[in-house]
């Protein structure tokens, strides 16, 4: 049976499409069942996410036959969960169904692509593991359903073993690719644990917020929200355990807090080196991380010249984080080699059992290969 | 084996310990991004032949080999290597030994200068014997290992911090350890150091020693209590939190380096140690 793979992903389709061939979870172990008595699949595995909507299957029809048949399949599926409504994708009004959005690959590159999407080298942020944890669950869904069989299992595992290789010996995973995430990054690189840090938020804009509930994920002790707005202020302090405090006031927390993250509208400095020095005084040498994300810039770039200071604005937290993305692009192709390796032998162990298969044959046949050999 | 002494051990120690430093500026250019194992097993293997070089020399002797100044200062050296290879079983923080190495191969081409290393008289016992002798030599000795040590944790917090400082994205792509925890580390082995040398300074004022010589204007116990009151002096200031942390950590490799600097000085000025 030949592995196949069909479906349309973040890369072919735009949301509008992808929504509406997207199977909810528990209507899949039906979809696969009909797959199966349908004769188009032996083995199927479907994956649907918000960004993915594939097939998988060992199929005993030649890939085109089957492609043909599983095309059909996905689109009466797009179209019994919902015709398009002109709001939802204007463009669409009038085409015919999809097309060219749909993807499609047989052995060898359906495997490459299953393991691709197992490392998230497939994914709209490369390397990003959710997609591993989609994977196996689906995986799972079709195995406890009965729906996988020696192929796919094979291949699934493989996948699985595959990826966390590549995690462990690539850095595709490697750093972080959102502003709240760098921000994260560097509180682990300046203090020794974030268990007893305490995070102070000025102004509370949203990617502050991410921020703070990212160190707060990650073990911050406490955060104390200030803003113009008092009821805002306390308002996500709830939010974060936290508390609140009058925007006059914040300079007095200076003294116990490591962390600050700004993100006021004030059209000035709201924290210069006048400002700080006297305060990092009473801060008797403990180091302050200082995250400006406000556009203009809140806290003055001079104070980055004070000992124990670190400061980072917006431009350096994206500079990083698509330092990270470029990176992350360049371990690709050492990835994409990794996968050529560990597909080998499942190509193989098909070829093996294709050979297998030829001792099945009528003899006519068997005599007339060896004919031909001569 | 005659003709192969324990100092072609210790030789062939100093080479590894050059090929860890080579190799440290590779992981230097490539940003220490990857756990190595690499330069951890170099000194590893270096150590070994290191150690064989001591024991072989202290079978010689029949003494804890620190007679002479080549014998101390291969024993500075053992103790930095040392001290390295137990911290740097924690995998963050086994990126020391890149800044370690180039101290211990400058250290071991300094001790190889034959002039450090005149042959024991034969049947003579050799210059420093007895326990106390060897308990203040080498207490004093290991208090200068971990005080290079923290030196080289020092330089690896001033890198890291620079990095910090100036936005450089090897600040967050190296495995270097927190710039908090490097200074800890680099304070622990100094105020561990500093019990060191203090239980050495404590065993050396009990010795023996020739009549007629002096021991408080020494020019090797001055030295000694100066850098005992340099060390407590920098403990002090940093419990108080007084230093920045950038401060501190230059004081600790300004200390470190005076130490080196002057210690083979001192000691050849000393009537209390070339009687």
């Amino acid at each position: 049976m030949n592995v196949v793979v069909i479906g349309l992903s973040h890369r072919s389709a735009p949301v509008e499409l992808r929504e509406r061939f997207a199977f909810a979870e528990s209507k899949i172990p039906g979809a696969l069942k009909s797959l199966r008595d349908s004769g188009i699949a032996g083995e199927a595995v479907i994956l649907s996410t918000c960004n993915r909507v594939e097939i998988y299957a060992a199929t005993p029809l030649e890939p085109a036959k089957a492609f043909a048949e599983l095309k059909i399949f996905l689109l009466r599926w797009g179209e019994i969960s919902g015709e398009p409504s002109a709001k939802d994708n204007p463009g669409s009004r009038g085409r015919s169904p999809h097309r060219e959005e749909l993807y499609s690959y047989a052995e060898p590159d359906s495997l490459h692509h299953l393991f691709k999407v197992a490392c998230g080298l497939d994914s709209m942020m490369i390397g990003e593991t959710e997609i591993l944890g989609q994977l196996k669950a689906a995986y799972d869904l079709a195995l406890q359903h009965g729906h996988t069989g020696a192929r796919l299992n094979k291949a699934f595992q493989r996948a699985f073993h595959t990826a966390k290789h590549v995690r462990t010996q690539t850095n595709i995973q490697r750093g972080s690719v959102s502003v709240a995430s760098v921000a994260v990054e560097l509180a682990e690189k300046i203090f020794n644990s974030l268990g007893d840090r305490e995070v102070l938020v000025i102004g509370a804009g949203d990617t502050s917020e991410k921020t703070a509930r990212a160190l707060l994920s990650r073990g911050a002790k406490s955060i104390v929200v200030t803003n113009r707005s008092l009821d805002r202020a306390q308002a996500l302090a709830g939010e974060f355990g936290g508390r609140a405090v009058p925007f006059d006031d914040w300079a007095g927390e200076f003294e116990k807090i490591d962390i600050v993250i700004s993100s006021t509208s004030a059209p000035h400095y709201i924290l210069d080196r006048a400002k700080l020095e006297p305060l990092m005084k009473a801060r008797r040498q403990r180091p302050l991380l200082l995250i400006d994300i406000a556009v203009p810039r809140d806290i003055d770039p001079e104070v980055n010249f004070l000992e124990n200071v670190y400061l980072y604005n917006v431009d350096d937290l994206r500079g990083i984080a698509d330092d990270y993305l470029k990176l992350r692009r360049e371990e690709i192709a050492g990835c994409e080699a990794i996968i050529a390796e560990k597909v080998k032998p499942l190509l193989a162990a098909r070829s093996s059992a294709d050979f297998a298969d030829g001792r099945r044959l009528p003899f006519s046949d068997l005599r007339k290969s060896a004919q031909s050999a001569d | 084996m005659v003709w192969f002494t324990d100092r072609h051990f210790f030789l062939l120690a100093v080479a590894l310990y050059g090929a860890s430093a080579v190799y440290s500026v590779f992981l230097w250019r490539k940003g220490f991004r990857k756990d190595d194992h690499a330069n951890y097993f170099l000194l590893l293997a270096a150590f070994a032949l290191h150690t064989a070089a001591m024991v072989q020399r202290g079978f010689s002797v029949a003494h804890c080999p620190v007679n002479n100044l080549y014998e101390a200062t291969t024993f500075v050296a053992w103790t930095i290597v040392a001290a390295y290879l137990v911290i740097g079983l924690l995998p963050r923080l086994r990126f020391l030994g890149a800044f370690a190495s180039p101290v211990l191969l400058g250290i071991g081409v300094f001790a190889l200068m034959p002039a450090l290393d005149p042959p024991h008289p034969a049947g003579a016992p050799p210059e420093f014997s007895g326990a106390l002798v060897s308990l203040h030599a080498a207490t004093i000795l290991l208090a200068y290992g971990a005080f290079g040590l923290g030196a080289v944790a020092a330089a690896m917090f001033l890198m890291q911090q620079h990095d910090l400082k100036f936005h450089k994205l090897r600040a967050v792509l190296s495995l270097f350890p927190p710039i908090q925890r490097l200074e800890i580390v680099a304070v622990r082995l100094v105020f561990a150091g500093f019990i060191l040398l203090t239980v050495g300074l404590a065993a050396g004022r009990h010795l023996p020693r020739p009549t007629g010589t002096p021991y408080w204007t020494d020019p090797k116990v001055v030295w000694s209590i100066f850098l005992w009151f340099v060390y407590l002096a920098l403990l002090v200031l940093r419990r108080l939190r007084v230093p920045s942390s950038r401060n501190l950590a230059v004081s600790l490799i300004a200390a470190f380096v005076f130490l080196l600097l002057t210690f083979w000085g001192t000691n050849l000025l000393s009537p209390l140690h070339h009687p």
